[in-house]
């Protein structure tokens, strides 16, 4: 125990424009269970894929037993020592048990080019049976089987060989009593030789349970790690949704009335999969702030106000009892909508400044029926300027500009429209601390001047800080409210989110 | 640390991604085309005839490719062209025995249906206008190879007192003032860049993505179908192979114009003009200097690979929608 095994050294990953690993550095024991926990999207996955050799990693350096190791795809990440057992099904349909057990490595039972079916099936049986999954037979086709079956079938796929480091991303929620244990004893075993098995889970009971040590990880950054002894489930939970600290620029005022004037409410939406029967009202001034874990559905429903979700259920209606079911419908009725996908949908980044700012307000720009170029740039420098924004000049294209000027360019769209119904999913998402302070002194402006705002949020201080009443979401559904008090703490709201 | 690597890709434009090498370039190339071959020609090329020659031919690409080059700005393909105005040209045709004014609404007519079923299946059915766009390239060659199996089908006979510069020249330049002022003063300009360039994001501003769409590919048949009466005015007649290649042709002279081929915020109207002027030279060119037509497919192919290579705009990708 304690003898090092594996050491991950500033392990980076970028998919497009997410930054799903940033130089990750983790260090792993010989004979020890590694817990690898965080939210979804944290890079748990990320960092083992790459690991694995499933996704190449742009920088950085696993060192295995001593020697970087470079694999090139899982069966090569495999002879170097390392196996997986993924999160989605990792059997291939068609091909036979004992074919996907020993997928990339038929060598074993081939001679003169010849494959030998049947000693590669005695080969495979008589390691299922040593695990004692006898029930399962090796020559049948992998699609004879349930799921349950298939990830046992993969546990004997990414074991056989006794791997130096197994990884068993989120395999246990597939799972049921008995196949947990079988995994469960499978990992023990891999510890009691000197393996180490890096475990991925969301259960934190479950994780503290099994794991030797825990480590934590959050948007793809490390936050730290902690022994077993010392975990807790808050402690754990606290580390994975993380703080904001240095909060001096939120609202300061309590106890403020809000108007009793509704301005939108939405009835009973549903959307499959997202959100399942919500009901919520926004008033005329109030910052309403809706919070939960990333997967909780709170991001749909920013969408689903404003129009933007294709199967919609329930009812979206204006305080005139006007129903909003389009995007079009949404804007010509005042509404504005940042999403959290700033690249894909508030933004046509391939576009000009100007353009961006322009696009929902080309109506109201047009004289006499005619839309003039010297309009929209006059607009579109007004509106930016008001929002500070750093640019070489209005012409300039929107994917030059950083995170922050790129989310003051989608707010002064908004603004140029005057809208009075603003919402903004994760608004200040990526953003320096000087531009946050720039947004919640803005947003803070448009409350007093009797503009409504919904603000969707992953950062709990900024729900606390921001909002007059709180939402929190979990799995599709309102889980809690919160009205704006100095003692709400951020365990309150973690309470209702997990 | 993220923010750092991002100014600094920044400031470091690629030499053909900077804006002002995307204006000049097409210039340049077309400036190079017509010295190059006033020189191999002798300044034949340039001469008051072949020159009013090179302008009779072109009227007809000029047309059909207003359609296309709003079609390409939303990022869009559309390959039925030549198809499209074969069998807008029948229609004309055959309604020009009647009145002429007829004729031309048919023809419009016509490329609009057309145009509309390109739509329907690329907006309703999802399905790639490029490939959308071969199948009904094939289909209405069918349909015009169909109704001249017999005989080709022939225009009245004074059809052809159109065929002058002056009415051609009108007709033409007028169509070109109306596509501008609607492409540049109304909006539509910034709408269809802005669906080229991000199609989600567009829909989010608040445009009416599938609408306009829709509308779009309706109107390039409606030009098509003008196009299609430049055409027989200029024939006198529909054989089976009436506009076939003119997809290409509008394609090339769109890429040579330096127009982006995946369309987006890069796109300026003057590249139709630009470009169509450019490969008519080139073309007329090749054909002045008596080079076996096979050689000249050859060498248009290089050029436009050339141009494609260049003008691509690798930063939004090659995505046809």
């Amino acid at each position: 125990m304690g003898e090092l095994l594996l050491k991950a050294d500033s392990i980076d990953k970028h998919f497009g424009i997410t930054h799903a690993l940033d130089h990750v550095s983790l260090t792993f024991n010989k004979g020890e269970i590694h817990a690898l926990i965080g939210e979804n999207g944290s890079g748990k996955s990320t960092i083992t894929n790459c690991l694995t050799g499933i996704y190449k990693k742009d920088s950085g350096t696993f060192t295995l037993d001593g020697t970087v190791i470079e694999p090139k795809n899982q069966v090569d990440a495999n002879h170097l020592g390392a196996a997986i057992i993924v999160q989605e099904i990792g059997t291939l349909s068609g091909l036979t048990v004992a074919e996907n057990i020993f997928l990339g490595n038929e060598d074993m039972f081939i001679s003169h080019g010849i494959k030998n079916a049947s000693a590669m099936n005695r080969k495979a049986q008589q390691y299922l049976n040593e695990y004692g999954f006898d029930h399962i037979d090796a020559a049948r086709s992998i699609d004879d089987y349930n799921f349950e079956d298939r990830k046992l079938v993969e546990i004997v796929k990414a074991t056989y060989f006794n791997p130096k480091v197994l990884v068993v991303d989120e395999t246990t929620t597939a799972l049921g009593q008995k196949g947990r244990e079988e995994l469960f004893k499978v990992m023990h075993r891999m510890k009691g030789m000197g393996s180490c098995v890096i475990f991925i889970s969301h259960d934190l009971d479950e994780v503290i349970e099994l794991s030797d040590s825990i480590s934590v990880l959050r948007d793809g950054v490390y936050i730290g790690s902690i022994d077993k002894a010392d975990a807790t489930v808050d402690i754990l939970k606290k580390m994975m949704v993380g703080r904001e600290i240095g909060d001096n620029y939120y609202r300061t005022d309590y106890g403020e009335a809000i108007s009793d004037e509704v301005v939108i409410s939405a009835k009973n939406i549903s959307v499959p999969g997202q959100l399942d029967d919500v009901s919520l009202e926004l008033h005329k001034g109030e910052i309403l702030g809706i919070g939960g874990l990333s997967e909780c559905g709170m991001h749909e429903i920013g969408k689903a106000l404003f129009g933007a979700s294709y199967f919609r259920k329930g009812s979206v209606t204006l305080a005139d009892g006007t129903s909003i079911d389009s995007i079009p419908d949404a804007i010509s009725h005042s509404m504005a909508y940042a999403s959290k996908d700033r690249d894909n949908e508030s933004l046509v980044i391939n576009d000009t400044i100007c353009e961006n700012i322009c696009l929902p307000s080309l109506e109201e720009l047009k004289k006499g029926g005619f839309l003039f170029g010297s309009a929209m740039k006059a607009f579109a420098n007004k509106f930016a300027r008001q929002m500070s924004t750093k640019m070489t000049g209005v012409d300039q294209f929107v994917s030059a500009l950083s995170g922050g000027n790129k989310q003051k360019v989608v707010l002064a769209r908004w603004i140029g429209k005057d809208s009075d119904l603003i919402i903004l999913d994760s608004p200040t998402r990526g953003i320096d601390v000087k531009v946050k302070a720039d947004i919640y002194a803005m947003m803070d402006n448009m409350r007093k001047n009797g503009k409504s705002i919904i603000m969707i949020s992953e950062e709990i201080m900024e729900l606390i800080g921001m909002a007059d009443r709180i939402l929190i979401m979990k799995d599709g559904k309102i889980n809690g409210e919160f009205q704006r008090s100095e003692s709400l703490s951020d365990m309150d709201l973690i309470e209702k989110m997990i | 640390m993220d923010t750092t690597v991002k100014k600094e890709a920044a400031a470091k434009v690629p030499f053909l991604d900077r804006p002002i090498v995307r204006t000049i370039l097409p210039i340049a190339g077309f400036a190079i085309i017509c010295g190059l071959f006033y020189y191999l020609t002798n300044g034949r090329l340039f001469s008051s005839k072949s020159l009013g020659l090179l302008m009779s031919q072109s009227y007809m690409l000029l047309i059909s490719s207003i359609g296309v080059f709003f079609i390409m700005t939303m990022g869009g393909l559309d390959f039925s062209q030549g198809s499209m105005l074969g069998v807008s040209s029948i229609v004309v045709c055959y309604l020009s025995h009647y009145n002429i004014v007829l004729a031309i609404i048919g023809g419009v007519v016509t490329g609009g249906l057309i145009g509309l079923i390109n739509g329907f299946f690329n907006v309703k059915r999802k399905i790639s206008s490029f490939i959308v766009t071969i199948c009904n390239m094939y289909l209405f060659r069918g349909v015009c190879a169909y109704l001249t199996t017999k005989s080709p089908v022939y225009g009245v006979s004074d059809i052809s007192k159109y065929n002058n510069l002056p009415f051609m020249m009108t007709f033409t330049v007028v169509i070109f003032v109306i596509a501008w002022l609607v492409f540049t003063f109304t909006g539509l300009g910034s709408r269809l860049k802005a669906i080229g360039a991000g199609e989600t994001a567009a829909r989010f501003a608040g445009i009416r993505v599938e609408r306009t769409k829709m509308l779009v590919y309706m109107a390039a048949g409606c030009i098509t179908g003008l196009a299609a009466f430049v055409n027989s005015v200029k024939v006198g007649s529909v054989t089976s192979t009436a506009g076939s290649q003119l997809e290409t042709q509008i394609m090339i002279s769109l890429v040579l114009g330096g127009m982006p081929i995946s369309g987006g915020a890069k796109v300026r109207f003057y590249n139709i003009i630009l470009g169509v002027m450019t490969y008519k030279i080139l073309s007329g060119g090749l054909v002045m200097l008596m080079i076996p037509t096979q050689l000249q497919q050859l060498i248009l192919g290089i050029v436009f690979l050339g141009e494609v290579a260049l003008f691509s705009d690798r930063n939004t990708g090659m995505v046809v929608k």
